[in-house]
């Protein structure tokens, strides 16, 4: 599946039609969803205040521990662990985590690709930090979504529901009580994502 | 008779703008609004008619730009249904942004609850606070359905002009109860910069300005006691602690008032006992009261027919 390869916006007025679908367009991009998103399609009812949206996914990568992204080495004699970064874009990912474990005092970056960590028991302390999960692409991708799904409704419909599962996304919101069929709705919109393909 | 005052926007470097200030003085005109940044200086001023082309030519011997400011002495409220991010900072700061250009002053105001269809609504303190102002600016979205039938009731009790912008190409009429609809500025998440965007920000300060004309036409058939520059002045010479009012406007000039940032209690005596050269006090001219906004002072100048005289 392309990225964006299918990205429908349908309502009953086209000139609105158009400024909604720049309204999303403009938001995937402050996201920085638009690599994660495979299909979309979003349906605007003004006139009974509500807004559906189905999304499917592309694959996203899985967890990544610490000794995907840089080598850990223990150092008895010196009471250290020294961590040498081979993939920086985590970096700052993994310091959040060191920081909460060893606190700022003890953990020291002698250089861009170096990290190095005080404690008393490097050994077993390196066999931790080795199997840790520095990121999870896809519980970000979990809390981007959840924004993007509220930023793009328009803001009076309060009354929201949402399904995430394995690849897909299903949105309901609106300003009345949420009925069944609706949801039912949302879930075609799905079904067609998924059968359809390349329908744009 | 006092002299006609047109409102200008000098734009130029920080050297020398004394010269300007001077001048402007000996003619009898007055600075409303002086904001130095760097070695740049905008100054907002009303000069007297006949003496616009000695102002034109110093400006031009300072290298500085002269123009037409039309809603100079305006203070406008844009007044977005709500501060959340669906519209801030775009369009809604984009608009007061643009309304900044031709000399107003705008605020911005996020009703509490103007959002939604059904459930929007404002309130008592939003309707008066919005009604402080000489125009209000609704901000809206993109549903032409929401404009026409849902909206509107967010302008009962406003009693000032009301403009409305939103997505959709609408008429004036067909929205209930606005002197003015702009479209092509619904909610949008990028910077208004695209030609078309530009143009209906463009198309709204022509409008606006038709409007305060208008408005200004009415006032001149029953003038004012005195002209809210005078009292600016005045208010700046005998209330030296205006000076340090941090806000970038601490009088904000209105078409029939002013806002003075300073707190009611301490200052309101002293305010209501500003002389003029005329031997009159200002309470006698104008009704002072607590804004509803930050606890300031608002003057709202009485009309020659209500005083019996104007100065």
């Amino acid at each position: 599946m392309e990225a964006l390869e299918t990205f429908i916006v349908e309502s009953a007025i086209d000139s609105e039609t158009e400024f909604y679908k720049k309204i999303i367009e403009d938001n995937i991009s402050s996201l920085k969803l638009a690599p994660a998103i495979g299909r979309i399609k979003v349906v605007l009812r003004p006139e009974d205040s509500l807004f559906q949206m189905a999304i499917v996914l592309r694959e996203v990568g899985t967890k990544l521990s610490t000794i995907e992204m840089a080598d850990v080495e223990a150092k008895p004699v010196a009471s250290e662990i020294i961590i040498s970064i081979k993939k920086e874009q985590y970096l700052s990912d993994l310091l959040i985590k060191l920081w909460e474990r060893y606190g700022k005092a003890n953990i020291r970056q002698p250089d861009r690709w170096t990290v190095a960590i005080s404690t008393d028991r490097p050994l077993q302390e390196a066999e931790f930090i080795e199997k840790m999960v520095v990121a999870d692409p896809r519980h970000t991708l979990h809390e981007n979504l959840v924004d993007f799904a509220i930023r793009v409704t328009p803001e009076g419909f309060r009354v929201r529901y949402h399904l995430f599962k394995g690849n897909h996304f299903v949105f309901v919101a609106s300003e009345e009580a949420m009925k069944q069929e609706w949801i039912e709705e949302a879930g075609a919109m799905l079904k067609e994502l998924l059968e359809g393909g390349k329908t744009k | 008779m006092t002299a006609v005052l047109l409102p200008y926007l000098y734009t130029g470097g920080v050297y020398k703008h004394g010269l300007l200030i001077e001048l402007l003085e000996d003619l009898g005109g007055y600075i409303i609004q002086k904001v130095v940044t760097g070695t740049e200086v905008n100054m907002i001023m009303l000069i007297p008619e006949k003496d616009v082309g000695l102002v034109k030519e110093l400006a031009a011997e300072l290298l500085g730009i002269l123009i037409e400011a039309p809603l100079t002495g305006v203070e406008i409220a844009v007044v977005s249904p709500t501060l959340a991010s669906h519209h801030l900072p775009h369009s809604a700061c984009d608009v007061a942004e643009y309304l900044r250009h031709p000399g107003a002053n705008t605020n911005m105001i996020g009703l509490a609850r103007g959002m939604g269809r059904r459930v929007s609504l404002s309130m008592d303190y939003e309707r008066r606070l919005i009604n402080e102002h000489d125009i209000a600016v609704f901000t809206f979205g993109s549903f032409s359905d929401c404009i026409i039938n849902k909206k509107p009731k967010l302008f009962e009790g406003i009693e000032i002009p009301i403009v409305v912008t939103g997505g959709p190409d609408l008429k004036t009429e067909e929205v209930s109860g606005a002197d003015l609809y702009v479209g092509n500025i619904g909610r949008v998440s990028h910077r208004l910069r695209r030609k078309e965007e530009v143009d209906a920000l463009d198309k709204l300060n022509e409008g606006v300005a038709k409007i305060v004309d208008g408005v200004r036409k009415q006032l001149a058939k029953d003038p004012l006691a005195v002209i809210p520059a005078r009292i600016m002045k005045e208010i700046e010479n005998q209330v030296p602690e205006i000076n340090r009012v941090l806000s970038p406007a601490p009088i904000t000039l209105q078409l029939d008032g002013l806002r003075v940032k300073l707190p009611y209690d301490r200052y309101h005596e002293k305010i209501e006992k500003l002389e003029f050269d005329e031997g009159v006090v200002l309470s006698e001219l104008a009704n002072i009261s607590r804004s509803k906004m930050k606890n300031y002072i608002l003057i709202k100048i009485k009309s020659k027919s209500d005083v019996g005289f104007a100065i």
